[in-house]
């Protein structure tokens, strides 16, 4: 037996440098790059920018001798390009762990945040403000080593919590004094203006041979021999290229007994739900019989009720001819009415069918597609169709003043007297003139006519 | 620049909207009912039927403005049942629901169970008592139907507070109104303005904004209208705009700019076999315009009635409407259920 240490593995076993790095690939609008070297290039290219836009400001500041000079002159800014990149793709393949590398070869320090920090406005400000002013006397006196910063799993900025947090990035890119590398899982709509102005690097998941010569290496050190290659290629298998998953699965599996059939043992350890339906729900698609879909669904602890919104909302990434579509598709809606009743008259017995036309149905459907190879984008279902009946603010405010002159239902507005408002005031100008007279209505709202 | 006149009401929808039951268009034998219950100030619980767009609600309000006189503001209500409650109403009925194990008796700690609309926005108002000295305080509902098993509830408040305010239920489906509230009410089943009536308003319009219409054109617009008023004057103005003389061909080209533009170029990418993009689409119109999936479909269908198709196709993809809205009733998330309808219809295409 093995000795139980406190340690994680995946830290314990965290790449100290680059060198000793499993590099994924990675493409940068669709040209396949060495990470590696990309990664090291920017970071010494930021550091020669940043002297070169100070040494400029620094004469600007210099020469324009009065408050106004100054201020008219604007100051040189590091272009956002240079300042930061993205670097984006599935979880566990070594995102987070190259910066470290990296970091570690240059001696530089990370200052990280990340999901669990919430991401206000305000506490961002308050975490990255010093590391992006320029910086002051002590940094000089200490040596203080330069410093990089991770902002680890944007993607996860979302909702309330951290209202504010992607302006607030934008804003850090623009007048950072340091390197910034940012980590996301996925493509988000609401990261759409990041996006515009920074490089995005798509990471692909590690090969298997990589992930089997590491995974390797690290039994071997901590001297676990019992572990058959069969079950350790099955783990590498289920985790898909994950390879912080397969050390975790490992160290989960050495700290108990390893004898006899331990298949079902790896089958049934799971990681945190986000990561789990993900990767289940492109297990799913990969499917080609009954059964395996039914293991599928039957342990994962993904709740059912959630998990065939996951399947429509993907559907159409996986499956790509119209005929299979359409089959799976034909199951999916069967099912979502089955569920509908069992909901509604308590026919629990019929659950199983519903088991069976979401998962399987779907699986089956896929005859003609070949399996998708490589990374497939898994979407969040974030569109409800039934969902709440809101106004944008506009809407509202416009639907406030109609409200005062003429009593009119929200929903009979937006169907009904908006299009006609718009068709009236785009039939003419002076139609539109009348009628924001009228209404005395602001910019915001006459952009609704146009 | 021309001077614009302030004090003039840009849409005539609005500018010709009645004001007091005289002004209202036809409807004569109900108009003389409703005047009887204000000289008797009494009336009963009402149920008002009819489809769409046809001025239920118009009547309604105008009736209760007249029955309440200047007691209007305080005694009035308007609600829509069939619009989701707000985030602070939720949280309101929310608090509202639980009594506090520390109050004595034997409901206390309990949950009650009412439905958050009617605990929210119906009882409070409900069961205060009339201000000044009107008979009754008046709640219109709208679109009562929507309410769906919630109009339970409404069976015992008819009856309570029946006495404090009188309620006027308005619906386009009587059929799935439950039997105890349509034995409470007095049904006026309000159908299409007739055609004279419609003549004659529409002729006032035409006499004060100085146009010129013949007879036939008027009876067009009667029929595209189906006898939503609002409706064909929003069309008389958007004729207007391009001359004094409304013609046929003006008449038509208008209800051309008027139709859903969206729904057409939905089922043409749909019928260009693009999945992905239509699905895309379709998701854009819902939000954009609220729409709930019964009408959605209800729009498609007339669409593909316009459309030049041939039978077979057309009475196939009728066939695909039908089951799609059957399924969507029962089903949980219509987004799937618009999705293999898209997506049927996309292979469809694969065929033509």
């Amino acid at each position: 037996m093995s000795k139980i240490s406190d340690i994680p593995w995946v830290e314990k076993y965290r790449p100290k440098s680059l060198k000793d790095m499993a590099l994924p690939t990675a493409r940068v609008s669709g040209q396949k790059v060495q990470l590696d070297q990309e990664i090291t290039k920017f970071v010494t290219e930021f550091f020669i920018e940043r002297k070169r836009v100070n040494n400029i400001n620094g004469k600007i500041k210099d020469f324009n001798r009065t408050a106004i000079e100054k201020e008219q002159k604007e100051l040189l800014q590091i272009s956002p390009e240079r300042a930061a990149i993205l670097l984006e793709g599935p979880p566990g393949i070594g995102k987070t762990s190259i910066v470290y590398a990296l970091a570690n070869d240059l001696n530089m320090e990370v200052v990280e945040t990340n999901a669990s920090d919430t991401r206000t406005r305000s506490t961002l400000e308050k975490k990255l403000k010093e590391t992006t002013k320029s910086r002051g006397i002590m940094d000089f006196i200490t040596q203080s080593r330069e410093k990089l910063i991770l902002i680890d799993e944007v993607d996860g900025i979302y909702g309330v919590q951290d209202r504010g947090a992607v302006p607030t990035i934008i804003n850090l890119v623009e007048k950072t004094q340091f390197p910034i590398i940012m980590c996301s899982n996925e493509y988000k709509t609401n990261l759409q203006s990041l996006y515009n102005k920074i490089r995005r690097f798509e990471v692909h998941p590690l090969p298997k041979e990589e992930v089997l010569r590491i995974s390797t290496n690290i039994l071997k050190k901590e001297n676990i021999t019992q572990l058959k290659k069969k079950d350790l290629e099955l783990i590498i298998d289920k985790n898909n290229g994950d390879l912080r998953g397969v050390i975790n699965d490992l160290q989960g599996i050495s700290q108990g007994k390893i004898e006899g059939d331990i298949t079902e043992l790896i089958l049934s350890l799971r990681r945190d739900s986000l990561e789990e339906i993900f990767s289940l729900v492109r297990d799913l698609f990969r499917t080609t019989s009954l059964i395996e879909a039914r293991n599928l669904t039957d342990k994962s602890d993904v709740d059912y009720n959630f998990l065939y919104k996951w399947v429509n909302e993907n559907l159409p990434t996986f499956i790509k001819t119209n005929g299979e579509l359409v089959e799976a598709f034909e199951n999916l809606s069967l099912a979502d009415e089955i569920f509908g009743r069992i909901r509604i008259n308590q026919y629990w017995s019929l659950l199983p069918y519903f088991f069976d036309l979401f998962a399987g149905g779907v699986a089956l459907s896929r005859t003609v597609t070949p399996e998708a190879k490589g990374f497939r984008r898994v979407v969040f279902p974030r569109y409800s169709a039934g969902g709440y009946f809101s106004l944008t603010n506009v809407q509202k405010d416009l639907a406030g003043k109609i409200n005062l002159k003429y009593e009119i239902s929200p929903i009979e507005f937006v169907q009904n007297f908006l299009p006609f408002l718009k068709i009236l005031a785009g039939s003419s100008r002076k139609q539109l003139k009348v009628i924001s007279d009228w209404l005395e209505l602001d910019a915001k709202e006459k952009k609704l006519f146009k | 620049m021309e001077i614009i006149l302030v004090d003039e009401i840009p849409v005539w929808r609005i500018k010709y909207y009645p004001q007091s039951l005289d002004q209202i268009c036809g409807r004569k034998e109900i108009k003389e009912v409703l005047g009887n219950f204000i000289d008797q100030r009494n009336f009963p619980h009402l149920l008002f039927s009819g489809s769409n767009g046809i001025g239920k609600t118009t009547l309604a309000s105008i009736f209760s403005k007249e029955f309440l006189g200047k007691e209007y503001d305080a005694n009035f209500r308007l609600v829509y049942a069939n619009l989701p409650l707000t985030e602070e109403e939720r949280k309101q009925a929310r608090s509202e629901a639980y009594i506090s194990s520390s109050k004595v008796g034997s409901i206390a700690g309990r949950r009650i169970t009412t439905p958050a609309f009617i605990q929210v926005k119906v009882k409070p108002f409900v069961q205060l008592k009339v201000l000044g000295d009107a008979p009754y305080k008046i709640l219109i509902v709208k679109n009562f139907e929507a309410l769906g098993n919630n109009q339970q509830g409404f069976r015992r408040l008819m009856e309570i507070y029946g006495s404090n305010c009188r309620m006027i239920l308005i619906t386009t489906k009587i059929s799935s109104i439950i039997d105890p509230i349509v034995s409470r009410c007095q049904i006026f089943l309000i159908s299409q303005v007739k055609l004279e009536a419609f003549k004659s308003l529409i002729n006032t319009i035409v006499i004060k904004e100085s146009l010129e219409i013949s007879d036939e054109v008027i009876e067009i617009l009667y029929k595209v209208s189906e006898g939503q008023l609002a409706r064909a004057i929003d069309l008389l103005q958007l004729c207007s705009v391009t001359g004094n003389v409304i013609t046929k061909n003006n008449l038509y080209e208008n209800i051309q700019k008027f139709q859903n533009d969206l729904i057409r170029s939905l089922l043409l990418v749909a019928f260009k076999g693009n999945f992905p993009k239509s699905r895309e689409l379709v998701r854009k119109i819902i939000s954009s315009y609220k729409y709930d999936t019964h009408e959605l479909l209800k729009l498609i269908l007339e669409e593909i009635n316009k459309l030049p198709l041939s039978r077979h196709v057309r009475s196939k993809i009728i066939n695909l409407l039908a089951d799609t809205d059957y399924r969507a009733l029962d089903g949980r998330d219509s987004d799937i259920q618009i999705s293999a309808f898209l997506s049927k219809i996309c292979l469809m295409s694969e065929y033509l």
